[in-house]
């Protein structure tokens, strides 16, 4: 049973290159599967199965080149060509929880604000960074990727078209509409909060 | 649809063709996210200073881009999954 290696590297050592070469990803990777199916245990099998599946093709991989872009490619082919199907639920959100908790928190009565002024600041971070992940995972998925990508790890619009698989007019095109369904959510949240958007 | 009629009709400007504005909203990613060419750069730039509209466009987007960027929390991840991970691929021949 052996793998076919152009390389002939011993099994140690291409294990030890994998690791060095593609273990450092593990975080961005782990964020992204968990923004795609808003479920640690799923984003977990994910993670494993895209390292499994990258680890079988990693004698195609060329050294030296875009690994992060490489394993977010497979992680975002397994998730839709496997994952999807096979999971709890669509993917959607949580809003009633975040509802619920600031419902329940007396934001608008005097009683909130009796706090000191470093752990005010630090809680408005809080509900602001909530809000954000509350209005991105009601998205699309679609529309939530292309945000992840861009926004939180950076690729580029080339980039982007490759872990896609889409031409990179769609790239501008879907990140476009993503940002104006974002924008929409967001500003509903600032009116209901009383902030004059 | 009406409305949406309407919407579109207004983009353009009397003559039918679109107003420098117009040409600025479908600058605005690119601006932000660092994909605008040189003379898209300066076209731009040259135009918010003189249009208000489009320079608070302009802020609106990044700060969107910003709310993302800056306040989205990032997962931490579980310490047993690395392991697992070497795990797996030491025992894959
Ligand atoms: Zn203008």
């Amino acid at each position: 049973m052996s793998e076919q290696t152009g390389k002939q590297l011993s099994k140690e050592e291409k294990d030890a290159r994998f690791e060095a070469e593609l273990l450092p990803v593990l975080d961005p990777l782990y964020n992204f599967a968990y923004r795609l199916t808003l479920d640690e245990d799923d984003a977990n099998d994910l993670v494993q199965e895209t390292y499994l599946k990258a680890y079988r093709f990693f004698d195609y991989f060329e050294q030296g080149t875009n690994a992060k872009a490489w394993l977010f490619r497979i992680l975002k082919n397994s998730f839709i060509n496997e994952f999807r199907k096979k999971s709890k639920q669509p993917a959607k959100v949580d809003y009633s929880e975040v509802e619920g908790y600031y419902n329940s928190d007396d934001v608008e009565g005097e009683g909130g604000v009796a706090s000191t002024t470093d752990m005010r600041t630090e809680s408005v971070q809080d509900l602001i960074g909530d809000e954000v992940a509350s209005a991105l995972n009601a998205l699309p998925v679609d529309f939530r990727t292309v945000i992840i990508l861009c926004d939180l790890e950076g690729f580029t619009y080339e980039e982007m078209a490759k872990i896609l698989d889409i031409p990179i007019g769609t790239v501008r095109s879907r990140l476009h509409r993503a940002r104006n369904s974002l924008k929409e959510k967001l500003e509903k949240y600032a009116k209901s909060m009383g902030y004059n958007s | 649809m009406e409305s949406r009629f309407t919407e579109t009709h207004q983009k353009l400007s009397e003559d039918g063709h679109e107003s420098e504005c117009d040409k600025i909203v479908k600058l605005l990613d690119l601006m932000i996210d660092g994909e605008a060419s040189t003379e898209e750069q300066s076209y731009f730039n040259t135009h918010i200073e003189e249009c208000v509209p489009c320079f608070e466009s302009h802020q609106k987007q990044k700060l969107l881009k910003g709310l993302v960027s800056g306040h989205l929390k990032r997962v931490i991840v579980p310490e047993s999954l690395a392991l697992s991970i070497k795990a797996r691929i030491q025992e894959t021949v």
